[in-house]
């Protein structure tokens, strides 16, 4: 094997891919909700629980959910986290954001990745660990312009 | 359950930074390791599978294409296996079924990663799709998610999630120390990692794996040919493999069901039934020093919400009941695709007391574990030294 | 080993369709569900395949996937790669006793990602091959030009695979490409990469394909016709081109395993009917030659006897094969597929004429071939 005699030599690359991907109808229409400020979910059939977002079946009963039902824009903190640091396609400008995982009225399953908690000075951590807690509750809060995409919730507020 | 099958060498980059090596030299370096660990020649060897992850992370798509050669399969039949995080797992799962079905006697697993090519905080974002959850916050916003989650069910304070989390980060550390494969080898207090810079809160920096280069393999053999060639094999005892709901909200991470679940059919595979007391050593894996909380309870090793407890008086610790990565874990070393398989790989020189400085006395029964997606899947591995 | 039996298959149209992964990937699963009559839960295993970079730009790709795959707290895992290799993983924990069922899926939506040349050309290595252009297309057409010069194939016959596999088409319900071509549109079509010509490279399909596997026990059970696997084969190449022999591949290798464990030694005489994986047209005719088909360099000859036409002694693709409708990922499944649905006798409008009972399907991914797998059913 050849010897290193020098620094180790690297060869930088950049490839960018375009990809688009089909909505399909059951999201379509859960982006049409956003638009008129609806968050719409589906029950199963079978085992009755109500997801969010609506989804063309139950993952648990494997049953097709074609029952759509409008769920409350009010819910409780299931967990949150305070994220402060960047990766390739965040810049500083772009944090701190409070992620969070909220677990709207009368639905079955927690919001996951997709709510940031905000309406205040996030970069305060100190007020930050003062305000948000786990059982919080929160509100929905609209852009007033919306897209049907999920920039059209702006953040979710904390109701004191 | 099919014929037994046997651990019968591993290998192991030095993981960390591998800027002097070409990716395919990286793989190269695991495999002549286990070929020399195993004593046996390339005709041995009847099948390959390889894993890592995604090609986003990996800069060349299908890599076990630009591998053939590292991996020694050119004329083999080679099968890929990827789930995320727990690819290495499912890597050495899928080279158990291959032998356990008779198709093959002997299967050479492999996993790699060079993440100092890539970057694998945006390729893991990737995994999101693009309609709905477009957030910031990579890996660890997930897993401090979690791990808040879990603090909230069981009402465990603030501080005390913090004490053991840091208990588990300077163990894992100093694991790290007696394992000369290891990427991060530094000596931490508990005050250095409660204090580190928030990444995301309450997930501090040392309370997060780095990033690492790194390969391991692993050669899995039939009873056989293990009792024919192997001096000391590490019989396969037992697996179990579970994934949850994709959207990450469906599913109460706390009471991690993948985890207990997979755990289960491992144990009862293995004939387990108090993990703690029955286990000598667990390779779990923890790229979070939190999340590793709620491994040791849905592992089955401590009850729900007292893993603090059990944390803190030194349960886990080096000399403590059930010693938790004695290589010094995912928390030191994370070359991600190859990660569950060096748990593998590290089970397998524990109960073949081969570990060397880490080693812990008399271990022969070693549990090996690695998760996937955002705390979407878990696979585990049981290794024993008897039959 | 205990014998695996495939009970029942569902495949997806090759169209483009306006369905989320998620709601495309759904159908068939539940539709071999629903056949067999068995609910989700009570399938012992799930394998899935798909691959992150054709799986619409989101990396691990179970991780999407695993929802309408079945796969929830299930057994279960991903194999990355071409979806033959799920099949042949399905069949493991069956043949290993442990499991009784095993669910396997291949799934793409071809409409979702960029150009397939575009997605291969991450496959070469960034120092060498990438910056030269080397892709899957490139590389065939270099294998293309040696076939033909070193054996005096034709051109024409070449041709003639197109001609006869889209003919096919026009009676698969589920094949993308629909459109009677002669031999000379496909003479006339564009030089995209010369010899290659455009009609003679594979379109870009979507395309899930499920299958349910069994122990024979169970097999006898849930279905009146089981399709027995009886041996796979797999081999890979080198990965340099300049390495190889690029008309001497690993396919020989791969066949040569597949017949030896399922107890075929005259593949002529005894293959049924195959389902080839043939991206590219020409490659129909080296693949036949490297399974022992037809002797070395004997490919243009085969096609011009008759002897692969649907009617014909030994058909090849009677569904039309890769170049009516190409999932990339999934097309090796849909190979088992199909030659499950010819020895069921259940292949429709496009089943050959007499009894199938040794059927072949075969896949190839990477460049020129690099990765090869058969797989040998039997009735």
């Amino acid at each position: 094997m050849a010897e290193q005699k020098e620094k180790p030599r690297k060869v930088a690359s950049m490839g960018m891919v375009p990809y688009e991907m089909a909505l399909g109808p059951t999201w379509t229409r859960f982006f049409e909700g956003f638009k008129e400020k609806k968050i719409l979910g589906t029950k199963c059939r079978k085992c009755g629980r109500i997801l969010v977002p609506a989804r063309p079946f139950c993952p648990r009963c494997f049953e097709p959910m074609e029952e759509w039902v409008e769920v409350a824009q009010e819910g409780t903190v299931v967990t949150w986290s305070y994220v402060n640091y960047t990766y390739f396609g965040v810049t500083p400008d772009m944090i701190p954001v409070i992620g969070a995982t909220i677990k709207l009225d009368g639905v079955d399953c927690g919001t996951g990745m997709w709510t940031q908690i905000g309406g205040f000075d996030i970069k305060d951590f100190e007020l930050v660990t003062k305000k948000v807690k786990v059982g919080a509750k929160v509100r929905a809060v609209w852009r007033r312009k919306r897209q049907g995409n999920f920039r059209d919730i702006d953040y979710w507020k904390i109701i004191e | 359950m099919g014929r037994a099958v046997a651990v019968i060498g591993t290998g192991q980059t030095k993981h960390g930074r591998r800027d002097d090596l070409s990716y395919p030299d990286l793989v190269r370096e695991a495999v002549k390791k286990v070929f020399e660990d195993a004593g046996i020649t390339l005709k041995d060897v009847d099948g390959v599978v390889y894993g890592s992850m995604p090609s986003m992370m990996e800069g060349v798509a299908y890599n076990h294409f630009y591998f053939a050669d590292a991996l020694r399969v050119v004329g083999k039949p080679l099968l890929r296996t990827e789930t995320c995080g727990s690819t290495g797992q499912s890597v050495a799962h899928t080279a158990i079924h291959w032998v356990a079905s008779g198709m093959a006697d002997v299967v050479l697993a492999v996993a790699s990663e060079k993440e100092h090519e890539g970057d694998a905080q945006a390729t893991m974002m990737t995994i999101l799709e693009p309609f709905l959850q477009v957030v910031i916050g990579g890996a660890p916003l997930a897993f401090s998610l979690q791990s808040r989650e879990w603090m909230g069910y069981y009402h465990i304070d603030d501080d005390k999630a913090r004490e053991a989390a840091s208990i588990v980060s300077v163990d894992s550390h100093n694991g790290g120390l007696a394992n000369p494969f290891a990427h991060i080898r530094v000596q931490l207090t508990k005050e250095d990692v409660s204090t580190a810079p928030i990444i995301t809160y309450p997930v501090r920096l040392y309370d997060v794996c780095p990033v690492s280069d790194g390969a391991c393999a692993v050669i899995f053999a039939s009873e056989e040919k293990a009792k024919k060639i192997c001096k000391k094999p590490a019989w396969v005892k037992g697996m179990g493999f579970r994934g949850e709901e994709y959207f990450i909200g469906d599913s109460n991470k706390a009471v991690w069901q993948s985890t207990i679940e997979a755990s289960k059919e491992a144990y009862k595979e293995a004939g387990i039934t108090n993990p703690l007391k029955e286990l000598d050593v667990a390779e779990v894996y923890n790229p979070f020093s939190y999340q590793e909380l709620m491994f040791l309870e849905c592992l089955g090793m401590c009850p729900p919400g007292e893993a603090p407890d059990y944390v803190i008086k030194g349960t886990f610790s080096p000399g403590g009941e059930l010693p938790c990565d004695p290589s010094g874990g995912v928390l030191c070393c994370n070359p991600i695709g190859a990660a569950g398989l060096i748990r593998v790989a590290e089970a397998a020189l524990q109960v073949t007391g081969k570990a060397g400085e880490h080693q812990v006395e008399g271990a022969k029964l070693a549990l090996s574990h690695a998760m996937g997606g955002a705390e979407q899947f878990n696979g585990i591995t049981i290794l024993g030294s008897e039959l | 080993m205990q014998k695996v039996g495939i009970v029942e298959v569902a495949q997806s149209a090759g169209t483009e369709s306006p369905l989320s992964l998620m709601e495309f990937t759904y159908k068939p699963v539940k539709e071999v569900l629903d056949k067999v009559g068995l609910k989700r839960d009570e399938v012992d295993m799930y394998i899935l395949a798909s691959t992150d970079v054709f799986h619409s730009g989101m990396s691990c790709a179970n991780a999407f996937d695993w929802d309408a795959s079945g796969a929830f707290m299930k057994p279960a895992s991903r194999e990355e790669g071409d979806a033959i290799t799920a099949f042949v993983y399905g069949c493991m924990p069956i043949m290993e006793g442990r499991y009784d069922t095993v669910l396997v899926v291949g799934l793409i939506k071809g409409s979702e990602n960029p150009e397939n040349d575009t997605l291969t050309s991450f496959v070469a290595d960034p120092f060498y091959s990438r910056p030269v252009g080397i892709q899957e297309t490139t590389a065939a057409a270099m294998q293309m030009r040696l076939y033909l010069q070193r054996y005096g194939i034709t051109e024409e016959q070449c041709a003639k695979v197109v001609a006869k596999n889209l003919g096919n088409a026009l009676f698969n319900p589920y094949a993308h490409i629909k459109k009677r071509v002669s031999v000379d549109d496909v003479l006339n079509s564009e030089r995209i990469c010369d010899p290659l010509k455009a009609l003679e490279c594979a379109p870009k399909s979507e395309g899930v394909c499920a299958m349910l596997l069994a122990s024979e026990e169970k097999a006898k059970k849930l279905t009146d016709k089981p399709v027995w696997f009886k041996g796979w084969g797999s081999s890979m190449d080198t990965f340099y081109l300049g390495d190889r022999d690029l008309l001497d591949t690993q396919l020989k290798t791969a066949a040569a395993s597949a017949y030896k464990m399922a107890g075929v030694s005259n593949p002529r005489k005894e293959i049924d009917v195959a389902e080839i994986c043939e991206p590219y047209a020409f490659q129909e005719l080296l693949w036949c030659e490297q399974l022992g088909l037809c002797a070395q360099g004997q490919g243009g000859k085969l096609v011009d006897s008759g002897v692969t036409q649907i009617t014909g002694d030994l058909p090849v693709n009677p569904s039309g094969g890769v170049l009516a409708m190409n999932p990339y990922v999934a097309r090796g499944l849909y190979r088992v597929a199909e030659a499950t649905l010819q020895i069921k006798g259940k292949a429709g409008e496009h089943q050959v004429d007499g009894k199938v009972n040794t059927a072949l399907a075969h896949s190839t991914y990477g460049f020129c071939g690099q990765w090869q797998g058969v797989v040998i059913l039997g009735g």
